[in-house]
């Protein structure tokens, strides 16, 4: 295996193909290169491509650079107003010295359905900045999640574009232990209040599936009603049947289809400005 | 003269810990050492039908490719010799060692494993203890243990349970089960053995029976036990995890072989697959009292699952029936602990040692009991716990300090608030 | 192979290495730095922690040459005999060292916090050293030992 060091985007895009792997943290690559799972020819090293590594708000948008790491992200009070969501989730991922490797961009690019970056990203209704030879792609995280393969040979995530529409967005997991644990269930979940109403809902789950999804009916089911008891009863009960359908006969479905309604409240409260309080 | 208690002692191998000076097995090397892994069964019960190592043995960089045929007396085990070094036929478990291959670097070595063509008659297997006891079910060791898989039986019996059952008011029945748990110690497996300058074996290993391994090693290789050196290092834990052989004897036979240095370490995966586990215990509780919450008989059926192969499980189901009153007196009762071999993964020693699931079971069911009288689950204790005078299930008479009563009257006033606040 | 250029307790290496080789590798085995340990090979058990330029990592899913220009800072580098850490006196103090095999990484995560933060609250603690196991279950002692060596740092 060969190794090199991009010192720019231009660099780094031109040397990626059929026989290479983007090394970002290493956290999940590492592993893989270890079990034989990955067999580049090639790892590229973006650790020096100074490109990847921003977080702005700027032109009514949050832009998060794909190397960011999730210390980093979860150590920014920029983060924290304006992606609550994404911001709760980057003080549970892994552990301390996980987060002070890993990268945002390569949650995303591993694809875990348990990659803790993914459901705020999905409810908080990023764009993923794809760059490659071609180009550049501005692609809803939503969409990307449905391409299979997630990314073409010598696509680069270059960043993630969070539009500043003012939501308010909370996330919590269920792990089975505090700290360093993988999320066996995850909801993020980001609301645009007008009074005491939901007027829009996005609602976001992890580890129930193949890959993070986005809940069409739950976000019908809670939008365009008053937030109180009720709505998150309702909310809690719908995403039961959400998890019981996409897990069907999986071992851990019985568990996860009852845990969701708690995470789903915790998510909730955890919604920006203790929101969630009123009525969590 | 010297008082310790009382006094803060700082243990003498904490400065070099916290340096990380201290030596773990796998932080020695020495020149001229080659690798050692070992390829373990993917079958719970299988045979053997052919084994081809030609392509691992042939492999550049390769120094040793043992099997089975290669061991001189083909057993281990701390109670019997019922476990293989290397496993010539018959497979019991997943994790059963299979070969293993001695190579100039560990990348080497997983090669050369991955080489060896095994062809597998998958078995029937046995997962069920009930269905492991019952008879007719195959037996896993005809030979060191006979032809049922009950190894271990100890009834216990106290006065005259017929009677017992007579003047209880109450009687409660219920199942319990715990389940497989493994030590998780933080410290793979490691070693480094080599053959010195007088031909003897030197092993560096970090082991909780250096005395014991000594003697493992002496029998599967057919030499004296003078011959063999087992130094401990700093062990990484172990609760019980490390009592029984393990890499320690297959770089043993490496080393013997190829008069090299071999080093072996585990990696956490093969850590999981290769030592013992806690044993999962299966327990039938049936407990009288009177209405005045005095226990008067115990009927209780403890079936601890062996695994594969028998490491401490006697001990351990003994312990288990010993401590299966608890710390309660009972007049009349029966206790029969089972350890029955299946061919799940082996189960052995784990702190505790056979003591630690019956406290499921008994102290449920003295909560189940004080609920069914209507006594607090303090009280129903305080009435039947052993003092210095009780005599136990089997027999022993607690004649020296009992300090148990004192312990809950300490905690009682804490119990009683929190009773207060439900 | 490739050339890798490090910073290691201070002192500066030049390696060829291949790639593929992880950081808890080369400071091991190229190094002879082994109080470093492996625990469980996938970043989840904290006993291969150690500081690079200033923030914990698990050595055992970072390559080495992802380490290239970086300072790090091993078991090794953090205090001797003559002059134990703070950290060092007050786990050894508080028989917070018990197997031993955690130690290290959990001295580095300690120390990394107090480099940061010389006043913690138990929370941050707790939060710093969530990334460390212990299955001795010394965990109190630990976070009784990272307190005392806070108040020997800032002289409470």
């Amino acid at each position: 295996m060969e190794f090199f060091q991009p010192q720019n985007l231009t660099e780094a895009v031109e040397r990626s193909g059929l026989d290479t792997c983007f090394l970002a943290g290493g956290t999940d690559l590492v592993l893989q290169l270890r079990e034989g799972k990955a067999k580049p020819q090639v790892l590229v090293d973006l650790s020096r491509v100074t490109e990847l590594k921003y977080l702005t708000a700027a032109g009514g948008c949050l832009e998060i650079g794909s190397m960011l790491t999730f210390a980093e992200l979860g150590g920014s009070e920029l983060a924290r107003a304006k992606a609550n969501a994404l911001w709760l989730a980057c003080q549970s991922m892994g552990s301390p010295q996980i987060r002070n490797q890993a990268t945002l961009g390569g949650n995303l690019a591993n694809c875990s359905p348990a990659a803790d970056g993914l459901p705020p990203l999905l409810a908080l209704g990023a764009l993923v900045r794809l760059v490659s030879r071609r180009g550049e792609e501005t692609v809803p995280l939503a969409e990307l999640l449905s391409r299979r393969p997630l990314l073409e040979v010598g696509t680069l995530i270059r960043g993630f574009r969070i539009p500043d529409q003012g939501w308010k967005s909370g996330f919590a997991k269920l792990g089975r232990r505090r700290a360093l644990a993988i999320a066996r269930l995850s909801v993020a979940l980001a609301v645009e209040r007008e009074g005491n109403q939901a007027k829009r809902v996005r609602v976001a789950l992890g580890a129930v599936g193949e890959r993070p999804f986005l809940s069409e009916a739950l976000a019908e089911m809670l939008q365009g009603r008053e937030m109180n008891e009720a709505w998150l009863e309702d909310a809690a009960a719908a995403a039961q049947q959400v998890v019981a359908s996409a897990l069907g006969s999986r071992a851990s479905a019985p568990y996860k289809r009852v845990a969701v309604s708690g995470v789903m409240r915790e998510a909730w409260a955890s919604l920006a400005g203790g929101e969630g309080t009123a009525c969590g | 003269m010297t008082s310790v208690i009382g006094s803060r002692v700082v243990r003498e191998d904490a400065w070099g810990k916290v340096f990380g000076q201290a030596q773990y097995p796998a932080d020695l090397n020495l020149p001229g050492q080659i690798y050692g892994v070992v390829l373990r069964s993917p079958h719970s019960h299988a045979r053997i039908l052919s084994m081809d190592v030609r392509k691992a043995r042939e492999l550049p960089g390769v120094a040793a490719v043992l099997t089975a045929a290669d061991v001189p007396r083909n057993s281990h085990g701390v109670l019997y010799r019922d476990q293989p070094v290397l496993v010539a036929e018959h497979i019991r478990m997943v994790g059963d060692p299979l070969l293993a291959v001695g190579a100039e670097s560990l990348e080497l070595a997983r090669e050369a494993a991955g080489l060896v063509e095994i062809e597998y008659e998958p078995l029937p297997a046995l997962f069920d203890t009930e269905e492991a006891m019952r008879p007719g079910a195959s037996p896993l060791h005809p030979e060191v243990h006979g032809l049922s898989n009950v190894f271990y039986h100890l009834p216990v019996v106290k006065g005259d349970l017929n009677k017992g059952w007579e003047i209880a008011d109450v009687v409660v029945e219920r199942d319990y089960s715990t389940q497989m748990v493994d030590h998780a110690f933080l410290q793979p497996e490691a070693v480094l053995a080599h053959v010195d300058a007088r031909g003897n074996l030197v092993i560096q290993v970090s082991t909780q029976y250096p005395h014991y391994d000594r003697g493992e090693i002496a029998h599967a290789l057919g030499i004296k036990v003078s011959r063999v050196q087992v130094k401990t290092l700093s062990i990484g834990g172990s609760f019980g995890g490390r009592e029984d052989i393990s890499l320690q004897l297959i770089a043993a036979m490496l080393a013997y072989k190829t008069l090299r240095p071999v080093k072996m370490e585990n990696s956490r995966e093969e850590s999981f697959y290769s030592h013992c586990k806690r044993h999962p215990m299966s327990m039938h509780y049936k407990t009288g009292a009177t209405r005045q919450g005095k226990l008067v008989a115990l009927e209780a059926r403890i079936v601890g699952d062996a695994g594969a192969y028998a490491s401490w499980s006697p001990n351990i189901l003994r312990k288990a029936a010993i401590h299966a009153t608890g710390p309660y007196e009972i007049p009349h009762l029966r206790v029969d602990s089972y350890a029955v071999f299946t061919n799940n993964p082996w189960t052995g020693a784990m702190r505790g040692f056979g003591a630690a699931q019956p406290v499921l079971a008994y102290e449920s069911q003295m909560d189940i009991l004080a609920q069914e009288l209507g006594l607090s689950p303090l009280e129903i204790r305080l009435r039947n716990i052993f003092r210095t005078g009780s005599v136990t299930a089997t027999g022993q008479l607690l004649s020296g300090s009992v300090g148990l009563e004192e312990c809950l009257q300490k905690v009682a006033p804490f119990l009683r608030q929190e009773e207060d606040k439900e | 192979m490739v050339e890798l250029e490090l910073t290691v307790n201070g002192k500066a290496c030049m390696l060829k290495i291949e790639p593929g080789e992880r950081l808890i590798d080369v400071l091991r085995q190229r190094l002879g730095l082994t109080g470093t340990k492996e625990g469980c090979g996938e970043g989840e058990c904290g006993a291969c922690t150690v500081i690079m330029d200033g923030r914990t990592i698990n050595s055992c899913v970072v390559l080495a040459i992802q380490a290239h220009g970086r300072d790090i800072t091993t078991i090794e580098g953090v205090g001797n005999r003559i002059r134990p850490h703070p950290v060092q006196r007050a786990f050894v103090e508080e028989g917070a060292v018990q197997c031993g095999y955690c130690t290290p990484g959990m001295v580095l995560a300690a120390k990394a916090l107090l480099d940061k933060n010389p006043d913690p609250s138990p929370q941050e603690i707790g939060a710093a050293m969530s990334g460390n196991l212990c299955r001795c279950t010394g965990y109190d002692k630990i976070l009784r030992a990272v307190q005392r060596a806070a108040r020997e740092v800032t002289g409470t």
